[in-house]
């Protein structure tokens, strides 16, 4: 049995394969072998295509496991001032993260990190790297890219670097105010930055700067802003006042040409964007202006046609409200005309004028030139201006002649201007060539506005005027002082001030407008010891125009005597 | 075998080759569309930064003193006339 069966397969396996197929499985069994065969081959084809494609896409998606939120930097349009020049763009700068998992040594990577980054907390940063867990860390933002290398080259693993979008202010602190400021992510926080993330929208990115639309052009010219922040630090100095503000407006369109505010801050230095002494005096912060105000009562009372420039009103004897008594600085002791109220600054006649109106035409006045409303600009909210809670005979007079209602610089000199340019409001803008201002109406008639333009030039031209050292030869300046009282601890203090001079030039025809405010000044020499608006902002308002009407292209010429008294 | 099935085979097989070097032409060509865009990309930050030090070098702030060095002021009214006298501009008359 055993013999028989070894024999038997012996003799089957000396017979060729397909012939011991076919005998063992016949022509079906053929078949069905080359299908397997077909079969495997198709499969091992699939694999290797497979494998070619895999080998031939190349760049993998890399899918980092990364649980934290990663930053997202924005893309932002540039900002350029009225002639182009720029004054805010994006530029990469490298961002360092650790990835605590990989960090090795925890002591050497503090140490030596704290070499190259001296004002980053140690403590902070060895517990942020002791945390195993977490795979993302920002431990910088926006690096300098000389400094990147020098933490490159310390070669630490686990510490990598990422190019973000950072905003870029390279004129430094000019017109810092204005622009406001961005946050971490590159959004705006404040100011023109965040009035663009408003309006013209940023993009979100992960890296370089793209073209995100065009860039946004203010009104602000460059060369004016510098010239008003470098005479308003001058004038700082040969004061000593503790803080100074000044704009140049174009009394028509209402676009601001400068606006400054001192001390300044530079919108990338965080610190100095949220320090309260730093705010933007121009339109941050209201003030009582003082006799600048005068503009507005003596507009007020021709206007209405309750007087005239020649009018004469008795000023000898002081005015009183209750327990109050308004006196004026420098008594004339004879009565005075509407015009020499202006030219002398008398509160009583500024009372008078306003008493003759009454309360609630002076009211609504001031409501029409828009002192009464909260404002906003594009550089933020105006702050709200402080009103009297109602208008008796002693919030009349004072407001007369600017005391008992603050109002924010910006407001007021938008008001001013409606009254100086034939007598048609506008509103202040920073943008250049705004569309959507609101079609002019008229405040004053255009007898007032000349009437007023007289007033301010002969102000500054005649020797009596208090802003005669405001005069610049060819310019036709005009202008009003103020000195007002700072309120302190119980009532006015009356060696603190806010020293104001409104000037506004050519006056045969104004086209700007400049305000300057000297807070706080000291008689000095310069002053002649003197704390008057008259000694110190006065010459200084016109310092800024002998600079900036050369570049506002304001053609010198003869004084013109043709002015209406 | 049909000559159809051979045909079809060898259609089937030459399509799957030319299929194959056009998705290989089109993945040469992302890459180096990338590749272009990284580039744009950083000429386009190296332009940001340009624009930047360009802006900071020419900064008010430092270009005053330089200008005041050279001897320039703010332009005075006294610089400036209506008029061309008879005599026409006599050339070199700005230098000091």
């Amino acid at each position: 049995m055993r013999g028989a069966a070894k024999g038997g397969r012996r003799a089957r396996s000396s017979e060729p394969a397909p012939a011991r197929a076919e005998a063992h499985y016949g022509p079906r069994g053929r078949f069905r072998t080359r299908l397997v065969m077909l079969g495997m081959a198709a499969l091992f084809a699939c694999v290797a295509a497979q494998l070619a494609r895999l080998a031939g896409s190349g760049g993998f998606e890399m899918v980092a496991a990364i649980t934290e939120p990663m930053a997202r930097s924005y893309a932002r349009p540039d900002i350029l001032d009225r002639g182009g020049r720029l004054l805010a763009t994006d530029i990469e700068m490298p961002s360092l993260f650790a990835d605590p998992s990989l960090v090795q040594g925890l002591d050497d990577v503090t140490e030596r990190l704290g070499t190259v980054l001296p004002d980053m907390d140690q403590g902070e940063l060895r517990r942020q790297l002791s945390d195993r867990n977490r795979r993302f860390i920002w431990l910088r933002r926006g690096i300098a890219p000389k400094l990147a290398q020098q933490i490159h080259d310390l070669g630490l693993p686990g510490l990598e670097f990422r190019d973000e979008l950072r905003r870029a202010y390279p004129l430094e602190r000019l017109a810092g105010h204005v622009l406001g400021s961005v946050n971490i992510d590159n959004r705006g926080a404040s100011g023109i930055e965040r009035t663009i993330d408003e309006t013209v929208g940023v993009e979100p990115t992960h890296g370089a700067p793209s073209n995100v639309g065009l860039p946004v052009r203010l009104s602000l010219d460059l060369g004016v802003q510098h010239a008003i922040e470098d005479e308003l630090k001058a004038a700082m100095v040969r004061y000593e006042s503790k803080g100074a503000a000044g704009l140049v407006m174009d009394v028509r369109t209402g676009e601001m040409l400068a606006s400054a505010s001192l001390p300044g801050l530079d919108p990338s230095q965080p610190s100095e964007v949220l320090d309260p002494a730093r705010i933007d005096k121009i339109q941050g912060g209201t003030y009582e202006l003082g006799s600048i105000f005068k503009i507005l009562t003596v507009a007020m009372a021709l206007d209405s046609g309750k007087a005239k420039l020649d009018t004469v009103l008795d000023v000898t004897k002081p005015l009183t409200a209750g327990r109050f008594t308004i006196k004026d600085l420098h008594a004339s002791g004879r009565p005075l005309t509407v015009s020499e109220v202006f030219l002398h600054s008398s509160n009583v006649g500024s009372g008078m004028l306003a008493l003759a109106e009454g309360p609630e035409r002076q009211k609504a006045f001031l409501e029409k030139l828009g002192l009464m409303a909260p404002m906003r600009t594009e550089a933020g909210p105006v702050a709200a201006p402080q009103l009297p809670p109602q208008f008796g005979r002693a919030e009349q007079i004072t407001v007369a002649y600017g005391h008992g209602m603050a109002v924010a610089p910006i407001q007021f000199a938008a008001a001013t201007a409606a009254i100086i340019n034939g007598g048609t409001r506008v509103t202040p803008t920073y943008f250049r060539g705004r569309s959507d201002a609101p079609a002019s109406t008229r405040v004053v008639s255009a007898e007032t506005s000349n009437s007023l333009r007289g007033l301010l030039r002969r102000n500054v031209s005649e020797p009596i005027g208090t802003g005669r050292r405001a005069d610049v030869p060819g310019y036709r300046v005009g202008g009003k002082t103020g000195t007002a009282e700072m309120p302190g601890r119980g009532g006015y203090m009356e060696k603190a001030v806010v020293a104001s001079f409104l000037a506004a030039f050519p006056m045969d025809d104004p086209k700007y407008l400049v305000l300057v405010l000297l807070f706080e000044p000291k008689g000095t020499s310069e002053s002649a010891g003197e704390v008057l608006a008259g000694r110190n902002a006065a010459p200084t308002a016109g310092r800024v125009i002998a600079r900036i009407a050369p570049l506002l292209g304001v053609k010198p010429a003869a004084d013109v005597a043709q002015l209406p008294n | 075998m049909h000559p159809l099935t051979v045909s079809a085979a060898f259609l089937a097989i030459s399509s799957a080759f030319l299929l194959y070097g056009l998705s290989y032409d089109t993945r040469q060509l992302e890459a180096r569309v990338s590749a272009q865009e990284r580039l744009a990309d950083k000429a386009r930050a190296d332009i940001a930064v340009l624009k930047a030090e360009r802006a900071h070098l020419g900064r008010p702030s430092r270009i005053e003193p330089l200008a005041r060095a050279q001897g320039l002021e703010p332009l005075t009214d006294k610089q400036m006339t209506d008029r061309v006298p008879d005599g026409g501009l006599s050339t070199g008359a700005i230098a000091r």
